[in-house]
């Protein structure tokens, strides 16, 4: 009854992270009696909530932040764990889809700019591995660059995965009937997913005059500059 | 980042200089010779007068229990305490936790004498803050990072002061037994591995990873990574905390049993200190010693019916299975020596006739196998077993043999069968042989009497 109008058509997953392992990526903005704390980092949901705060106190510990920080932060990890845990017990349409990831970081004086295809289907990739390497390779010195690229991947890939999971719930709702369902992992414009048949339609060779986009671009930032780009991220930000 | 800083170890009260070349690939070599760890509340006193020697920015201390540390191996406790990386369910291996791990001391060692904090060591590694943040406790707890000489000398006094003895985070004292295995068998107190609180009523314990929980943590899921509550067994503190006997409460029960035989109430008192039901509880739990009641035993035999004896039977003579008591009866009236040397007969045969191991093995598994605490009832019981398996086995035997002897005679009989068969095709044979040479014979009778014939044609002719 159900005939797949083509290939990419999948039965739906359940929710999780493209990845081979489900975690979260976090990002942090606080800002309490005029001081202001930035961090991002990957949490693991399956961890007990009594870790949430055990990593509340110790980073307000560490970093000597105002108390007032502690139960901000407590909520807004577990704000964005529970957003995350929501999406996990629905439905997920994967079909063929190799994404493209971008990176474009500044971490302190060094800035990455990358881009790459990744396969939302292979629940084997890791992201954490990936950034790994990609900083061995490249040589990048400073080793708070590695968790900012895991971060910023994950960050991609959870974004992917929250639009495939309401796709899943607009094909539900929406009253069209089976045709539509199968035509929407495809033409649902989740950004820039390609098809697989577009993308390797000549060879699976990239073409010369993409190699430029594909290739990772290293730059290191003197003083002056890394406290000019700052002040302008504070103006606009 | 070469790492050239030798590394010592220290031992609370001394540090012993340790090689370490320029690669990091050595696990740290030790010339000078090794003091056991002493117990830190003796050292306590002493280390502030031995002042350790001045702490120069080469040299890493590393406490002695950890010396099991190398770069390029995982030690059996890594793999123990940090069970996510090793089980092999998730994607994260053990390549994984000695990126950690190594990363981690290489970012300590870089500046020894100050702590990292957590934080730190987050923001530089790839990876979920909540293993990053589990690899960071243990080797802080195991004194791999952020160890100093202040803070060991901190350390133990915080540890014996809170009388921490929680089963996965290892204690200052527990390692020096060569290896932190939860001490717990032997104590009666429990510490929740959690929130380090004393468990009252009950605890939960995790047999797989050697964990205990108090209540509150179990409930709340306050537990690591990997576990669930299925993993988990409920185990009640208010019985064992009082579960210990000791040697002279045994013998003061032993003594008072001997005494005052059944009457509970006054064991107890004669106890002291513990309830009638734990000093029943108890008795019946005690191995079975005929060195606990040897000679006196042996002494009343001779009196017969001692009252005493006659006491210690009738828990056996109440007992539900009749066969028990009948023997128990038996053996009383044949008396112990009596009693005991049948059934050591009866024993031994059956160990002959089974091929079983050591009877006298079987001899004293009978003994503990039995409830009660006189052996007499216990060999009487061996007796009877041993009377009803040789009979069955002499029945057995007898059906095998008849049958062996009809299977003979059916053979018997069917060979014989055989060859009379035989003979007759034998026979028949014969026949049919002779049968062709009479016509033969006749053939050639017939031959004969036409040569005769011819020839007297041609006589005649001629």
């Amino acid at each position: 009854m159900k005939s797949p109008a083509s290939a990419s058509w999948k039965a739906p997953l359940k929710f999780r992270m493209p990845a081979a392992e489900n975690l979260v990526p976090i990002r942090l903005d606080i800002e309490v009696d005029g001081q202001r704390y930035k961090d991002a980092f990957t949490w693991n949901p399956y961890d007990p909530d009594s870790e949430v705060v055990m990593f509340a106190k110790r980073t307000v510990k560490d970093l000597k932040l105002a108390p007032g920080f502690l139960p901000q932060i407590v909520q807004f990890i577990q704000s964005q764990l529970a957003t995350f845990r929501s999406y996990a017990g629905q439905d997920m349409y994967v079909g063929d889809k190799i994404v493209p990831i971008k990176l474009d970081l500044r971490v302190d004086h060094t800035v990455i700019r990358d881009q790459f295809l990744w396969d939302l289907n292979n629940f084997d990739s890791d992201p954490e591995e990936f950034a790994r390497t990609l900083c061995k390779d490249v040589g990048i010195e400073d080793p708070e660059v590695g968790p900012a690229i895991a971060l910023a991947i994950r960050e991609q890939l959870y974004e992917i995965a929250i639009q495939n999971v309401t796709s899943a719930r607009e094909n539900r709702i929406n009253k069209k009937g089976r045709r539509a369902a199968e035509h929407f992992p495809i033409s649902k414009p989740s950004g820039a997913a390609l098809d697989l048949m577009k993308l390797f339609r000549s060879s699976v060779v990239r073409k010369r005059k993409e190699w430029d986009y594909y290739k990772p671009v290293l730059d290191l930032l003197s003083n002056e500059d890394v406290d000019a780009l700052e002040a302008k991220e504070e103006r606009s930000g | 980042m070469a790492e050239k800083s030798p590394v010592k170890e220290v031992a609370f009260s001394e540090s012993i200089p340790i090689s370490n070349s320029n690669q990091l690939k050595q696990s740290p070599q030790f010339s000078a010779k090794l003091t056991t760890p002493t117990p830190p509340i003796s050292d306590i006193p002493s280390t502030p007068t031995s002042r350790l020697p001045p702490v120069d920015a080469d040299v890493i201390h590393v406490p002695s229990y950890s010396r099991w540390f190398s770069w390029d191996k995982i030690d059996s406790c890594e793999s123990r305490f940090l069970p996510e990386f090793f089980d092999g369910r998730s994607s994260k291996g053990p390549s994984l936790y000695k990126y950690y791990r190594n990363s981690i001391i290489k970012l300590f060692r870089e500046n020894p004498s100050r702590k990292i904090t957590f934080t730190e060591a987050r923001r530089n590694l790839v990876g979920d803050v909540g293993s990053i943040r589990r690899v960071f406790d243990f080797l802080d707890h195991w004194g791999l990072i952020n160890y100093s000489a202040s803070s060991a000398l901190s350390k133990p006094s915080k540890n014996t002061a809170s009388n921490n003895k929680s089963s996965d985070s290892p204690s200052l004292e527990s390692p020096s037994t060569a290896a932190p295995t939860p001490k717990q068998s032997s104590t009666s107190r429990r510490f929740c591995g959690e929130c380090k609180s004393l468990c009252t009523i009950a605890c939960f314990v995790c047999d797989k990873y050697d964990s205990t929980l108090c209540a509150r943590c179990y409930v709340r899921g306050n537990f690591r990574v990997g576990l669930s509550n299925a993993d988990f067994r409920r185990v009640e503190i208010s019985d064992e905390a009082k579960a210990d006997w000791s040697e002279k409460e045994t013998l003061l029960l032993l003594e008072a049993i001997m005494h005052y035989g059944d009457d509970w109430k006054k064991v107890a008192q004669h106890v002291g200190g513990r309830t009638e039901k734990e000093c029943v509880a108890h008795f019946v739990k005690l191995p079975f010693g005929e060195e606990y009641l040897g000679h006196p035993l042996s002494d009343d035999a001779e009196s017969g019916f001692d009252p005493n004896k006659s006491m210690r039977l009738t828990p056996l003579a109440d007992a539900s299975n009749p066969i028990m008591a009948q023997s128990a009866f038996l053996s009383a009236l044949a008396g112990v020596e009596i009693a005991e040397a049948a059934a050591q007969a009866a024993v031994n045969i059956l160990s002959k006739i089974d091929d079983t191991t050591a009877s006298r093995g079987g001899n004293g598994s009978l003994e503990r196998n039995a409830k009660q605490e006189s052996e007499i009832s216990s060999n009487g019981d061996a007796n009877q077993n041993a009377l009803e398996r040789a009979y069955a086995d002499a029945k057995s035997q007898l059906d095998k043999e008849e049958q062996d002897i009809e299977r003979a005679i059916t053979e018997i009989t069917e060979v014989q069968m055989k060859e009379i068969q035989d003979k007759i095709l034998r026979f028949e044979e014969m026949d049919l042989l002779m049968e062709k040479e009479r016509q033969q014979l006749e053939s050639m009778k017939h031959l004969l009497f036409i040569d005769q014939l011819n020839l007297s044609f041609r006589k005649n002719s001629n």
